[in-house]
C-alpha cells in the first residue's frame, strides 16, 4: 500500500487527494494545512487520518512514499524542498515557483536524487491535446509556420482579493496564473521557445495583469501569439483556443475538439477536414472527480513513483515554462523589448 | 414517484458538453427569462411536468417566475441541483474555501438567530462539520424552498469527491437531512455509479436515485459502459438518465431504444433548447414507459 501525504487542502489539494486516495493500492495517510477549520473538517468526515498544521513534522512523523503539495505559489519551492531533502516523490501544483531563480536550487536537488516529480499542468491529459500531439507526431502537416493562441476566462471583473492577486505571492497575474497551461501547451506542440515579446495591461487588479498578449520565436523557426486574459465576458470556464497553420494545412484545437484540414492526403490521413469531438475520444477513468484528465495525470504520477514510468510534465519541463514566464514580464517591463528565454 | 421525463437545465445557463462555444452562444439566447419559460411552459403542456434546476444565479430567476405562475407553483416538480459548484470554484480562486464557507453562513438565518457573531458562535459552529454541512445545504435550497421540490441532488463534484476521500457519512447526512428537512427524494449524481453503489452499500441509504451519464456511446460513462451496465444488474437503484443523446452524438430513437433495454432506467433528462423535435423526442421516450 503507497502512504500519501497532501500538504494544502484548498480545491485542488481536496482534489488531487480525492482522486490518488481512491486508485488500488493508495491510501491517504495524513494531510496538513494552516487552516485549522479545514483539519478538524476532515478529520471529523475521516476520523483515522492524521492530521497536521506544519508540513515538516507531517513529512518526519509519516514519512509517506509520495507527496501532493497544493499550495499558494510563493510556497511551493520551499515545501518541493522539504520533500526532495528526504528523497520523497512529489506532486506540485502548477506553476513551478514565483520566478525560475527561486526554483534553481530545487531542480538540482531533484537531479542529484534522481527524484520523481510531476507538476499539474493538466492540459495535457485532455483527450483533444493528446490527440493533437498525436496528429503533429505523424508530421503529416509538414513544417509549422505559425501558431495563434488564446486563454480566456470570465473570472474577474472587479480588483481581487487574496494571493492569486498579490505579485509577490503569486509571480504576477493571469500570465502566471493562467496562461501557464496555454504556454506549456505550445512548448509541448511546437518544440522550445527561444524568443518572446510580451505586452501587459493592469484594468481591475493593482499588483498583477489581467490581459497579457505574447509573441513568441519558437527554436524550431516557427513563430506565434498568444492572448490571454481572465476578464474577458462570456466564457463561463476556461477555454483555450490553438490555431496551428502549417505547408500542408491547419489544426484547430481547443477543450471540445480537434479538427484536420489537409491540402493533401498523407500518412493515411484524408485531405480536407478530420474532426474528433470529445465523444469521439472519450475513454472511461476509474475515477473521476474534477474530469477525467486530473484522474490520467494522478493516475501517471502514481504510477511513475511505483514503477518508474517517466511524466510528461515533470519539474524539469514546468522549469522551461517558468523561464518563458520571466522572459515574457522581463519583456513587458520594457515596452515589449524581444528578450531571449 | 419519480418523474419519467424532466426537462434538463444545462442549455440554459451555457453548459455545453459538445462545444463550450455553443453553449456561450445558447447562454445568449437565453438572456431573457422569458425564453425559459416559453420552453418549460411548452413543455408543461406536452405533460413534462417535471425539471433538473441548479442553483446557478439566473435559476434563482427562473424560480421566481415559477412562483408567479400558479400552475408551475403548484405542480411543477423541481428537481434541485446543489451546489452550483462553477461559481464555488471561481470563489475559491480568490477567497480559499474557508471563506466561502464563513461568508454562506453568515447568511443562514441560523447564524443570525444565535447572534453568533457577537458571541463566538461561530468558532463553535465551524468545530460542528456535520451542523455545518446542513446549514449550506439549507442555504442553498433557501431561494427554491416555496417551490414544489421532489428531489434535492448533491453535484456530483462533491459526491464524487467525498467518494474519492472514501467519506460514506457525508452522503448520509446529505440523505438525512434532504429527507427530514424538506421532505424531498435525497438523490446523488455521480461521475462513477458502480464505485459509488458500492459506497452507498455502507450507508443506511436503499435503492437511492441516481442521476448519472449514460449512452449507448458511452461517453462519459465511467468506468466504461460494460461495468456501468453490471452495476444497473447487481445494485438496487433508481436511475435518472443524463447525456442519454451523447451530447448529440446519437438520434433519439437509437439512444432512447439502447437506454430502455437497460434495467433501472426510470427517469430521464431531455435538454431542450427549442421546441422544434421536442414533441417527437417525447414521444419516442413514452414508446417505452
Amino acid at each position: 500500500m503507497m502512504r500519501l501525504a497532501v500538504i494544502g487542502i484548498g480545491k485542488m489539494g481536496m482534489l488531487h487527494a480525492g482522486i490518488m486516495n481512491a486508485l488500488d493500492d493508495v491510501e491517504l495517510c495524513a494531510v496538513s494545512d494552516t487552516s485549522n477549520f479545514l483539519l478538524n473538517g476532515v478529520k471529523s468526515l475521516k476520523p483515522n487520518l492524521n492530521i497536521f498544521n506544519d508540513h515538516v513534522k507531517m513529512l518526519d512523523k509519516e514519512q509517506p512514499d509520495a507527496v501532493v503539495i497544493a499550495t499558494p505559489v510563493f510556497l511551493h519551492v520551499p515545501m518541493a524542498m522539504e520533500c526532495a531533502k528526504r528523497g520523497i516523490p512529489f506532486f506540485l501544483e502548477k506553476p513551478l515557483s514565483p520566478n525560475s531563480a527561486q526554483a534553481q536550487e530545487l531542480i538540482d536537488t531533484v537531479k542529484s536524487k534522481n527524484l520523481v516529480t510531476m507538476v499539474g499542468y493538466m492540459m495535457r491529459y485532455l483527450d483533444t491535446y493528446m490527440k493533437a500531439k498525436a496528429v503533429l507526431e505523424t508530421g503529416v502537416l509538414g513544417k509549422i509556420i505559425t501558431v495563434h493562441s488564446t486563454i480566456y476566462v470570465a473570472q474577474l471583473f472587479r480588483t481581487g482579493k487574496g494571493w492569486r492577486y498579490s505579485k509577490e505571492q503569486s509571480g504576477g497575474g493571469v500570465v502566471i496564473s493562467q496562461a501557464t497551461h496555454l504556454i506549456d501547451l505550445l512548448q509541448w506542440l511546437l518544440g522550445p521557445v527561444e524568443m518572446v515579446t510580451g505586452h501587459t495591461k493592469s484594468w481591475y487588479s493593482q499588483e498583477v495583469e489581467d490581459f497579457a498578449h505574447v509573441h513568441f520565436e519558437f527554436k524550431s523557426g516557427s513563430m506565434g501569439w498568444m492572448d490571454s486574459s481572465w476578464s474577458i465576458r462570456h466564457h463561463r470556464l476556461m477555454q483555450v483556443n490553438i490555431e496551428i497553420h502549417a505547408e500542408n494545412g491547419n489544426l484547430f484545437i481547443c477543450d471540445d475538439y480537434t479538427k484536420l484540414y489537409l491540402d493533401d492526403a498523407k500518412n493515411g490521413f484524408n485531405s480536407g477536414w478530420t474532426n474528433w469531438y470529445n465523444p469521439d475520444l472519450f475513454h472511461g477513468v476509474e475515477i473521476d472527480v474534477g474530469g477525467p484528465h486530473y484522474s490520467r495525470q494522478g493516475i501517471a504520477f502514481i504510477d511513475a513513483v511505483k514503477n518508474g514510468k517517466p511524466v510528461t510534465s515533470d519539474l524539469r519541463n514546468a522549469f522551461e515554462v517558468q523561464k518563458i514566464v520571466d522572459a515574457i514580464y522581463e519583456s513587458a517591463g520594457n515596452h515589449g523589448q524581444p528578450t531571449r528565454v | 414517484m419519480i418523474d419519467r421525463i424532466l426537462l434538463g437545465h444545462n442549455q440554459f445557463f451555457g453548459v455545453n458538453h459538445l462545444d463550450a462555444k455553443v453553449g456561450d452562444k445558447k447562454a445568449a439566447q437565453f438572456g431573457q427569462v422569458q425564453k425559459i419559460m416559453d420552453i418549460i411552459n411548452f413543455c408543461y403542456d406536452q405533460d413534462v411536468k417535471a425539471m433538473m434546476m441548479s442553483t446557478h444565479e439566473r435559476a434563482l430567476l427562473v424560480a421566481e417566475e415559477i412562483q408567479k405562475s400558479d400552475r408551475l407553483r403548484e405542480n411543477l416538480g423541481i428537481y434541485l441541483l446543489v451546489p452550483y459548484i462553477a461559481k464555488y470554484i471561481k470563489q475559491a480562486n480568490e477567497k480559499g474555501i474557508v471563506n466561502i464557507v464563513r461568508d454562506s453562513l453568515k447568511e443562514t438565518s441560523f447564524a443570525s438567530k444565535l447572534g453568533m457573531f457577537m458571541r463566538g458562535g461561530m468558532g463553535l459552529l465551524t468545530k460542528d462539520v456535520k451542523t455545518m454541512i446542513k446549514l449550506l445545504v439549507d442555504f442553498e435550497v433557501a431561494p427554491f424552498s416555496k417551490l414544489n421540490l421532489k428531489a434535492i441532488f448533491l453535484h456530483d463534484a462533491l459526491t464524487d469527491l467525498a467518494l474519492g476521500w472514501d467519506m460514506p457519512d457525508v452522503l448520509e447526512l446529505f440523505a438525512d437531512h434532504v429527507q427530514k428537512k424538506y421532505n424531498a427524494v435525497p438523490a446523488f449524481c455521480t461521475k462513477n455509479l458502480p464505485r459509488l453503489m458500492k459506497l452507498l452499500e455502507r450507508t443506511p441509504i436503499k435503492n437511492p436515485l441516481i442521476m448519472a451519464s449514460i449512452n449507448k456511446l458511452g461517453y462519459q460513462v465511467n468506468p466504461s459502459r460494460e461495468e456501468f451496465e453490471d452495476a444497473l444488474k447487481k445494485y438496487e437503484l433508481q436511475l435518472l438518465a443524463m447525456s442519454t443523446l451523447a451530447a448529440g452524438y446519437l438520434k433519439p430513437k437509437e439512444a432512447y431504444e439502447y437506454l430502455f433495454s437497460l434495467p433501472r432506467v426510470d427517469s430521464v433528462v431531455v435538454g431542450l433548447s427549442s421546441t422544434n423535435h421536442a414533441v417527437e423526442t417525447f414521444s419516442e421516450i413514452r414508446k417505452h414507459i
